[in-house]
């Protein structure tokens, strides 16, 4: 019942989208309001009927109904609740109906709020938008269909939507002791919540990106749909910060190196949107501001879209680890075709609008010391680091084995070497374009204007070296990345206490005041101080972590960095409520005699698991502002456990990278909370309406 | 000088826009050459250095030529071979060679494993902790060079298993629960 409840709703989103295309498409062409309401109740349909089917599918997923094959493979008996909800993005079929789900809810948004104030952009919104959708429905239905079933026809196992002739379901026994369940290595509350967060992210560029098109499509080229668009890209721009930064944080618990980036083809495939969505968000900004870079406005959204869909892509087709791989996921090729043409008809509309001369920008670069200048410069950076990550994960490897006969790949070294001075100049343009004027800033007003940031970075290198650092080259990357953020805070500081002389408001209120009166410019400055932050965290657990690795008797001590390590004792064998055995080591860390805390490291086993790799080694870590004490259990005598092997890190103030990351969710709340709620004419309207209403009572 | 015009002096702005010498336009097209120029030495240098060739097993044994050079290869985890020294963190396990071009990698992996003729490297990595993800039949990618003693000195050992995204095959329902022994 599930199966079929899910599958016809699935299937009802499919036609409503393909309604919406071809109606949406009619009725722009004769202008016939009929057609696009009914376009685009269709498109607002496709959310309700994707939720039952995400309802159904999630039910069967809690209910375990294991002859669903989806369920069957991605869930077994042993699971707790919150990874049953959680497999619904767990595997491949499930995290595209997830996707599609994602994605019909922000068109619904964006539809419904937008309606009456962008009226001309509406009917090609509504036609963007169910094309994406339509095309992930159909992966879901042709090819990744979470709801097929299992069943056992004669000594045959058929795996079916529809049942076949003579079928009979195989017994709950069968199915229950078969299911394997989640990879052990997922089970973390990181990985909970880091798909859905990279889907928001991804999904959400997809509004800008279907407004952008709008907008050549109908030719309103004025920056009706930037504005419309402007809290669509930021929410995005954050979920996908979250999910970049959940994921590290995923990586950081439960791999067991110690790092939480390592240039993987996967992670950088989620960092290429992020690069051009972040290029775009400022660019923006100029196009409304001077009513320039029309034309690169337009290429970045599509350029972030495009990388969205080329992540996907390439993840899931297996292109990442091999370009052998196209065969190796059924939906490698639809995704690809999709990609390409995507790509091909927003480039042609470009071209359109372009060669009508519709793009052309209301001012000329005249200054190269102006903010419209950084900010084309703060592009540049964003968009060679997206070439150089494009180039060191996908580019070299397709092309080499495309023309080369043989595959070169880049490793790490590539990405240390290229991707650092390209970071440093995006934390010197993060510095210096805030206290730059718009049109032109003279040498010495800058000079006056960063006075105070470079004192205070000069005091934050005393304190680095203070603290040990003697190299030049991580002194100077902490003092640039520190002046961006000493540039942030001065210019909120001088803000608020423009406001305490000027308007006699006390600090707090004046602080809250600045924050409502310029929302995106000083929630900018937030998000600005997160990054920098982050940026610390990233030099200083980079460059400065140092490991040991040693094998400890009960009792004895083992010394790193003015921290010592008692290993007390092991407590094998304890069996955990989801059915894992866990070995877990007993430590104390300690500093100049000081207890610090009791550490837990241990390895977990599942014994459920048949089917690939099911153990998994979680670190225990003491956590400070100046570092990590990083501990993981490597080994154990198996007998009678007098000793065991450790493998310490101490990773310095990495705590600051996800610290820097709840700044960055404060400052893009900021950035984007709404203004008004309720836009002008409505209000304007159900005045009227009261006016009228008063009037009739007396 | 100019008048510092934050975000208020409209017409200001406008007038400096027009006014601007058009003759600067030079300084942007050079700055910006040079720009380039310098990330595209970056990244050309970074390839010369970061490059690696992608290898099989199969080239890896049979061309000498490798010996010495540092290579990535991709191959099938043998389970039976995993060997961890705890004590001095030394990984040895023997891979075998995976095709270029299969259909399915959960397949690849079981038939290279199983075939007694498919060619073989053993495999050595030192100073990691033995990873969760190194398994029976996992797909190990190795960076390292091949020394001249036969063995893969591995410096980075990525791995990857496909039950990830691949869903398992139904028709295990039935190996594990063979239908006659069904009550």
């Amino acid at each position: 019942m599930l199966a079929e409840v899910g599958l016809a709703s699935v299937f009802l989103a499919f036609v409503a989208a393909l309604y919406a295309i071809v109606v949406s498409i009619y009725g722009a062409q004769t202008h016939s309001n009929k057609f696009v309401t009914s376009a685009r109740n269709a498109a607002v349909l496709t959310f309700p009927l994707l939720l039952i089917s995400a309802v159904a599918l999630v039910t069967g997923l809690i209910t375990e109904q294991y002859q669903m094959q989806y369920v069957w493979s991605t869930t077994s008996p042993d699971m707790p609740l919150i990874f049953r909800i959680s497999a619904l993005w767990g595997s491949q079929a499930g995290s595209i109906l997830f996707w599609s789900l994602l994605m019909s809810a922000f068109t619904a948004a964006a539809l419904l709020i937008n309606w009456h104030s962008h009226r001309r952009l509406m009917p090609y919104v509504i036609t963007y938008t169910m094309a994406v959708l339509a095309f992930f429905l159909g992966l879901t239905l042709f090819l990744e269909n979470p709801f097929q079933r299992i069943w056992l026809v004669g000594s045959e196992v058929a795996q079916t939507t529809f049942i076949p002739a003579g079928a009979v379901p195989p017994s709950a026994a069968q199915l229950a002791d078969t299911a394997n369940g989640l990879n052990p290595l997922l089970r973390h509350f990181g990985m909970v919540i880091h798909p859905p967060m990279l889907y928001l992210g991804f999904v959400g560029f997809v509004i800008p990106f279907a407004f952008a098109m709008a907008a050549l499509a109908s030719g309103d080229l004025s920056t009706n749909w930037i504005k419309a668009t402007r809290r669509y890209s930021l929410i995005a721009w954050l979920f996908l910060s979250l999910g970049l930064i959940l994921g590290g944080r995923w990586a950081y618990d439960v791999l067991g190196w110690g790092g939480y980036w390592g240039w993987d083809p996967v992670e950088n495939a989620a960092f290429l949107p992020w690069l051009m969505g972040t290029a775009f968000l400022h660019s923006v900004m100029i196009q409304e501001k001077r009513g320039m870079l029309k034309l690169w406005n337009m290429i970045l959204v599509i350029g972030t879209f495009s990388a969205v869909i080329f992540g996907t892509f390439a993840t899931r087709s297996g292109l990442v680890d091999s370009v052998h791989a196209f065969a190796r996921s059924q939906i490698g090729f639809p995704m690809f075709f999709f990609w390409a043409t995507v790509t091909l008809i927003s480039s042609a509309l470009i071209l359109w609008r372009w060669n009508r001369g519709e793009l052309r920008d209301e001012h000329a670069f005249t200054n190269i010391l102006s903010r419209e200048t950084l900010f084309v410069l703060n592009n540049l950076i964003f968009v060679l680091l997206f070439i150089a990550i494009f180039w060191g994960s996908f580019g070299a490897p397709v092309i080499s084995e495309l023309f080369l006969e043989t595959e070169i790949t880049l490793g790490v070294d590539y990405f240390n070497r290229v991707t650092p001075p390209l970071f440093l100049a995006m934390f010197v343009l993060m510095g210096v374009a805030p206290v730059s004027a718009w049109g032109a800033t003279s040498l010495r007003r800058l000079g006056r204007a960063v006075t105070v940031p470079l004192m205070l970075t000069v005091g934050f290198i005393v304190l680095v070296i203070v603290f040990g650092v003697t190299q030049l080259e991580p002194i100077a990357a902490y003092a640039i990345v520190a002046f961006a953020g000493f540039v942030a805070l001065h210019e909120t500081f001088r803000g608020v206490r423009a406001r305490v002389n000027g308007l006699k408001e006390n600090w707090l209120q004046a602080m809250l005041a600045l924050y409502a009166r310029n929302r995106r410019r000083y929630g900018g400055y937030v998000v600005h101080l997160g990054i920098a932050i982050i940026g610390i965290g990233i030099i200083g657990s980079t460059v400065f972590q140092t490991g040991t690795q040693q094998t400890l008797a009960v009792g004895e001590s083992l010394d790193i960095n003015g921290y010592q390590m008692r290993f007390n004792g092991l407590e094998a064998g304890q069996i955990s409520g989801d059915g894992r055995i866990m070995d877990i080591a007993n430590v104390t860390v300690s500093r100049d005699g000081r207890t610090l805390a009791n550490l837990r490291p241990r390895r977990d086993f599942f014994p459920t698991v048949t089917n690939g790799p099911n153990s998994m080694t979680i670190a225990g870590a003491y956590s400070t502002i100046e570092n990590d004490f990083y501990v993981l259990l490597v080994g154990w005598e198996e007998i009678n456990a007098n000793n065991a092997t450790f493998k310490v890190y101490i990773n310095p103030l990495v705590n600051l990278v996800w610290w820097g990351g709840i700044v960055l969710i404060l400052g893009t709340f900021i950035a984007a909370w709404p203004t008004e709620t309720v836009p002008a004419y409505v209000r304007e309207r159900s005045r009227g309406r009261r006016d009228k209403f008063a009037g009739a009572v007396a | 000088m100019v008048q510092a015009a934050w975000e208020k002096d409209v017409d200001k702005r406008d007038e400096i826009a027009r006014v601007g010498k058009r003759g600067d336009r030079w300084k942007f097209l050079v700055g910006g050459l040079l720009i380039l120029a310098a990330v595209g030495y970056l990244i050309i240098s970074g390839t010369a250095t970061g490059a690696q060739f992608f290898i099989t097993v199969d080239s890896l044994t049979s061309d000498p030529s490798y010996v010495g050079q540092t290579v990535r290869v991709s191959g099938a985890v043998d389970g039976t071979t995993i060997s961890f020294d705890r004590e001095n963190l030394i990984i040895e396990f023997t891979m075998s060679h995976i095709p270029e071009k299969f259909d399915n990698l959960a397949d690849a992996l079981h038939v290279s494993v199983t075939d007694p003729t498919a060619s073989r490297v053993p495999v050595r990595v030192e100073g990691q902790v033995l990873p969760d993800l190194l398994s029976h039949e996992a797909q190990a990618i190795v960076t390292g060079q091949m020394g001249s003693d036969g063995v893969f000195h591995a410096t980075e050992l990525l791995l990857k298993c496909p039950s990830r995204f691949e869903e398992l095959r139904p028709e295990q329902i039935i190996q594990a629960h063979p239908p006659e022994q069904e009550s």
